[in-house]
């Protein structure tokens, strides 16, 4: 198996086989215990203590589409357009923005969703980039 | 809490001018600037030497844009600044004029918005070293599609409806010289082009050139320099707040709105449906129908259907975005907050020809600037 790094490795932690979901890296403020993502390297925006009293950690990357919304024109290559991207609440009770794949089409606010890898590029030296995109999780139940 | 400095000092608009908005052209933001605070000056029946500071909202021409630009007039010395509020620098120009009139600093100050596109300019958040896993996919057009899923979800309102914000307003549009896009549209027509999500080319906002120019004086300054009080439009309220933390689920953009307008309508002792006309942020059509409601206009999921029955129609119960908003008029970033303290001061004063709002005595103004902040203008007719 190819060296595999994700696109984001500050933000994404990839399982340690295929089948092993990523999960997503937030943060903890240990002075008054709200979780956030991004990760932050100042301070808590809701209690304003120092970086020093953050730690790191984990998020599962399932979670519930709060909003959805295909991309006809973007300023880069890629993704390439149609996409489509999405407003997700964690079951972890963090909010953030994610690019779907697989199908969209029955794709809807309320629809459960579910973190995956899809391939993104290879470094020099032969390492697979992966990137985080959610699907729709049902079919397989 | 601080003093209500605009209670205690009344603090008037007394002039106003403007540049044309329109597609980036030869045109130096120099010449943009001066033709709007010419025509501000001339329309106060004031001379430049009159004017005791200056602020110009900018965020897109780089370091020392007013001295150069306002000399022109009489290199008179007056203490000049920049102000960079991203979307809402020109209202935090006429935001720290009003300051300095109320607080009895000076008599006249020249709030005035300038700019010209550039790309390739830093935005600040994006150099804080904060990464997110969104990869540049989701850019304002996004977010604001993103928002309108939510609401159309939320409140069972169809994409014609959120569209109908960007018919009315450039029906609005079309009959302001200065507007960017003064072509009235069908629906057909504004729902072509998709861009992201519900959100269509005409959905959303065009960003060019122009200026405006808004001159903010004082009771004394009004007498001694004989200016006309039948034109002059009091400011009952000027707020500033920035973003704060929201519940999960929390629009942010709306959660500010409400905030900041408490606190206008806090200090001009007036309420939401105290207002005859209204300028909001409608870079995109989904925020009008978010500001009003936020405003306090209406509740949350009304404002669409009251978009279709003609309540925020001129000649409705309340004019909103009668220059044609953001959507038709533009958003040339530094003049847009000075242009909206414009075009209600012109409605106030009864001044707006066939984009009048009847009867018109209440007015408020509205910017957000990425970031976020808010800036809200309480405005009152000259027939106090």
């Amino acid at each position: 198996m190819p060296d595999v790094r994700a696109r984001y490795p500050e933000l994404i932690r990839l399982g340690s086989t295929a089948d092993d979901p990523p999960v997503i890296i937030g943060q903890a403020c240990g002075a008054c215990g709200r979780r956030s993502f991004p990760p932050d390297p100042y301070g808590c925006e809701a209690c304003g203590a120092a970086v020093d009293r953050l730690t790191s950690t984990e998020l599962a990357a399932v979670g519930v589409i709060h909003a959805v919304a295909t991309v006809h024109r973007h300023h880069h290559p890629r993704p390439e357009t149609p996409f489509t991207v999405a407003t997700i609440v964690l079951d972890d009770g963090v909010t953030l923005k994610g690019v779907l794949t697989g199908d969209t089409s029955a794709v809807g606010v309320g629809s459960r969703v579910r973190g995956v890898t899809v391939p993104w590029d290879t470094d020099d030296d032969g390492t697979e980039v992966v990137d985080l995109r959610f699907e729709t999780v049902g079919g397989e139940g | 809490m601080g003093r209500n400095l605009l209670a205690e000092r009344p603090t008037y608009v007394v002039g106003i001018g403007l540049h044309r908005y329109q597609h980036k052209t030869d045109t130096t933001y120099v010449q943009l600037g001066l033709t709007a605070v010419r025509a501000a000056l001339a329309d106060a029946g004031i001379t430049w030497p009159d004017v005791e500071t200056a602020y110009t909202g900018t965020a897109l021409l780089g370091m020392g844009a007013s001295r150069i630009m306002l000399s022109r007039l009489g290199a008179t010395g007056i203490p000049m600044a920049q102000v960079e509020n991203a979307s809402a620098s020109g209202s935090t120009a006429v935001a720290q004029a009003c300051l300095d009139v109320a607080s009895g600093r000076t008599d006249v100050a020249l709030a005035l918005g300038v700019d010209k596109p550039r790309g390739g300019l830093p935005m600040a958040p994006s150099e804080a070293g904060i990464s997110n896993l969104e990869g540049g996919t989701v850019v304002p057009f996004t977010h604001f599609a993103l928002l309108a899923s939510e609401y159309m979800a939320a409140h069972g309102v169809t994409a014609e409806q959120v569209a109908g914000v960007a018919l009315k307003n450039h029906r609005n549009g079309a009959r302001n010289p200065f507007a960017q896009r003064q072509q009235e549209r069908s629906m057909e027509e504004i729902m072509a082009d998709p861009i992201s999500g519900s959100m269509s080319r005409l959905q959303c906002c065009p960003v060019g050139e122009g200026a405006s120019a808004v001159i903010i004086a004082s009771d004394e300054g009004i007498d001694r320099l004989g200016i006309d009080r039948s034109r002059a439009v009091r400011v009952l309220a000027s707020a500033t707040r920035s973003e704060g933390l929201y519940p999960p689920g929390v629009g942010i953009d709306a959660a500010l709105t409400v905030e900041t307008a408490q606190a206008a309508f806090d200090q001009a002792g007036v309420g939401p449906l105290d207002m005859d006309v209204l300028e909001v942020h409608d870079a995109f059509s989904i925020e009008e129908l978010l500001y009003t409601e936020a405003l306090g206009f209406c509740e949350p999921g009304q404002a669409a259907f009251l978009v279709e029955s003609g309540h925020f129609d001129l000649g409705g119960r309340c004019a909103v975005s009668p220059s044609g908003g953001l959507l038709a008029m533009g958003h040339p970033i530094g003049p847009t907050g000075t242009g909206q303290v414009a075009e209600v001061t012109r409605q106030l004063r009864g001044e707006a020809g066939d984009r009048q709002q009847p009867g018109a005595h209440l007015g408020l103004t509205h910017m957000v600037g990425v970031g976020a902040v808010c800036v809200v203008h309480v405005l009152e007719s000259p027939r106090g």
